[in-house]
């Protein structure tokens, strides 16, 4: 049992990338290609939480890939890469499982398993790797397996090939050149170092630093990593391709895109700024700021004038991803807190808001909100679950997004930010105006007029695709009627990135190379 | 080999991989791309140790090689950052970690390529044009 704890760290992204490989050879036996992908999920699930578990009993679990020791790849589980895994495990169980009856047969079966799971394989090295350029390496990975989803076709074909294929391209290329910038940015890094282990470099920088030699073009290399994971986050002058993949991609994809993947550049920022360049975060803090409160904007008002249901949801990601880094670029241990509340919290609605509307449009025949109207009638249970998605994200009291949106704007006036908390609490009204917007165009008011629009029944829905939307549906309410273990995870998390010692002790103990 | 040459070198890279980029035509952005990249390997090797009659190669253990020096170790109190710094100290080799991370970038670079021609391929299909100004239908 201990030999097993000890090895998570590669199992969480060994297991993943072995079952891509299985999946492809079982292309013929579609059933047992599910349960096995199920099963797999599971596990996996369990043993993220198993992890979480022992980072937070035994402190930082370090796994030493190859015998190189820092020159080598080291995988590190702290409490923010574990928490982050357990979140991208419960979300990806639940994409996959809404996916099973979702995605059309032809895809389901031959690729979409075993892309899926080179997408978790991924997710869970870019959080758990302890190296740079091994993060850049798990990044290309997440970039062309997601790429590959979002092309793939869900049933009923409400959207056409070709957008797909435009917002993929759209997606494809800028990713590619963040991914050239990151490049850059850790070559350069390397040359002025000779390392790429991140506690290693932490401890070189912080040593120059306190020498005075620091040279000055590490500021521009901290810039560069703002840029790299900005676009990954889609913060605001990189923001424009969101809006295109994320309604693009099938709602189970669009759930991991909008729920996990711009997560992934939110703990870029948590994980480099706060522990490489400590020195730097005088320069870097107001620029975070600055992004944050122009994404919130663009993406509010963008959103008002949304007729697509998805858009207006890929939208509201871009403003809601504006207020989680308004948190980390505030930077003190109250806002980072709520921040990453605020992260936990964005995931799960965001990811069953996608799911819900998968199921919409389905239900609709089409992704026009203005051709909807009265499905409360029809459709008792999606409607429910948007209104509690919806309440959460606008930050209504009994929903978790309360919690967040209350945390975050309340450390943002204990610390004296006034001005920024003044913006962001204008443009959160905004927020609550096109959610509820968007409910009331769907579900309330007339039913639909089916001279004018033709006949259109909708399909036979399994539980498959009703399990997970409600599973999230009470993880919303949950996490707003007992946010305490959340918020004392997220001061924990804050606790080691404010004071990255323990970090850099765990990596680089005993290491006298 | 000349660093002031080589530095020319990639920036001349970047400009044309940057220009490209900038063009209409899907196939020439692509190539950009790819231009881009080379650069940026051609980087990355820069940043290793050049001298001439040396190979990337660490003979021996790992022990062994620290035991004996010839894998020089970090002394930050002296300013010493391994292994950066090849003038003073006696190596048999150059910086092997370099090389392995431009193969790492090259065999990626590959993959992404392939994955962006025929992306490119099934774009020219739909829409039949390879003018990157055509693709606006996802407006709004």
């Amino acid at each position: 049992m201990i030999d097993v704890m000890q090895h998570l760290p590669i199992l969480l992204i060994a297991i993943p990338i072995l079952m891509a490989a299985v999946m492809i050879l079982l292309r013929s036996h579609p059933k047992l290609q599910n349960n096995l992908n199920v099963a797999v999920s599971i596990v996996l699930l369990l043993m993220s939480i198993q992890l979480l578990f022992h980072v937070w009993d035994n402190g930082i679990q370090v796994y030493e890939v190859g015998e190189w020791g820092k020159y080598g790849i080291l995988l590190v589980a702290d409490l923010l890469g574990s928490g982050m895994v357990l979140l991208s495990s419960g979300i990806s169980l639940m994409a996959l499982i809404y996916s099973l009856d979702y995605i059309q047969e032809h895809s389901l079966s031959s690729t979409y398993h075993s892309l899926f799971n080179l997408l978790i394989a991924g997710l869970n090295g870019t959080f758990l790797t302890g190296d740079l350029f091994n993060m850049f390496v798990f990044f290309e990975i997440l970039l062309l397996s997601s790429c590959a989803l979002v092309v793939s076709q869900g049933k009923g074909g409400h959207t056409k090939t070709s957008d797909k294929m435009e917002a993929t391209f759209k997606y494809l290329i800028l990713n590619m050149i963040g991914s050239i910038v990151m490049l850059i940015a850790v070559a350069s890094l390397y040359a002025t170092l000779g390392t790429l282990n991140m506690a290693d470099i932490a401890i070189k920088i912080s040593a120059l630093s306190q020498s005075g030699t620091l040279p000055w073009h590490v500021f521009v290399i901290a810039l560069l990593f703002i840029v790299v994971f900005g676009n990954k986050a889609a913060i605001f002058p990189m923001h424009y391709w969101l809006p295109d993949v994320h309604p693009s991609a099938p709602s189970p994809i669009s759930a991991m895109l909008s729920g996990v993947m711009i997560k992934v550049g939110a703990y870029g920022v948590l994980r480099v700024c706060f522990l490489i360049f400590q020195d730097a975060l005088f320069l870097l803090k107001p620029i975070i700021i600055f992004l944050a409160l122009a994404t919130i904007m663009v993406g509010a008002i963008s959103a008002i004038g949304q007729n697509d249901v998805k858009r207006l949801l890929a939208y509201s990601s871009v403003s809601q991803i504006g207020y989680i880094f308004l948190g980390i670029g505030m930077g003190t241990a109250l806002t980072i807190t709520a921040s990453l509340v605020y992260l936990v919290n964005h995931a799960i609605a965001k990811s069953m808001l996608f799911l819900a509307s998968g199921s919409i449009i389905h239900h609709a025949g089409t992704r026009d909100m203005t051709r909807m109207g009265g499905m409360v009638q029809s459709a008792p249970l999606l409607s429910s679950a948007f209104l509690i998605g919806a309440m959460s994200i606008a930050g209504l009291p009994p929903m978790g997004g309360f919690i967040a949106k209350f945390m975050l704007f309340n450390a943002g006036i204990l610390d004296q930010y006034y001005i920024p908390v003044a913006i962001a609490l204008t443009f959160a009204v905004l927020t609550l105006f096109y959610m509820f917007r968007a409910w009331l165009r769907m579900f309330w008011g007339e039913e639909r007029d089916f001279v004018e629009h033709g006949e259109y029944r909708p399909p036979n829905t399994s539980l498959s695709v009703h399990i997970p939307i409600i599973i999230l549906t009470a993880a919303v309410i949950a996490l707003g009627l007992y946010a305490e273990p959340l918020i004392i995870l997220s001061q924990a998390i804050t606790e080691q990135l404010l004071d990255p010692q323990p970090y850099i002790d765990a990596v680089l103990t005993g290491e006298v190379r | 080999m000349n660093s002031v040459l080589l530095s020319i070198t990639i920036s001349i890279l970047f400009g044309i991989g940057t220009f490209l980029i900038l063009r209409r035509d899907i196939i020439k952005v692509i190539i950009g791309l790819s231009i881009l990249s080379h650069a940026v390997n051609l980087l990355i090797v820069s940043t290793g140790i050049f001298d001439i009659g040396k190979v990337p190669i660490i003979t021996g253990s790992h022990e062994t090689a620290v035991a004996s020096g010839t894998i020089f170790t970090d002394d930050i109190a002296n300013g010493v950052l391994a292994p950066v710094i090849s003038v003073m100290t006696g190596t048999h080799y150059v910086d092997p970690l370099v090389q392995a991370l431009v193969l790492t970038a090259i065999v990626i670079s590959l993959a992404t390529t392939a994955f962006i021609l025929i992306l490119a391929y099934r774009i020219y299909e739909e829409y039949k044009t390879t003018d990157i100004r055509e693709l606006k239908r996802l407006r709004g």
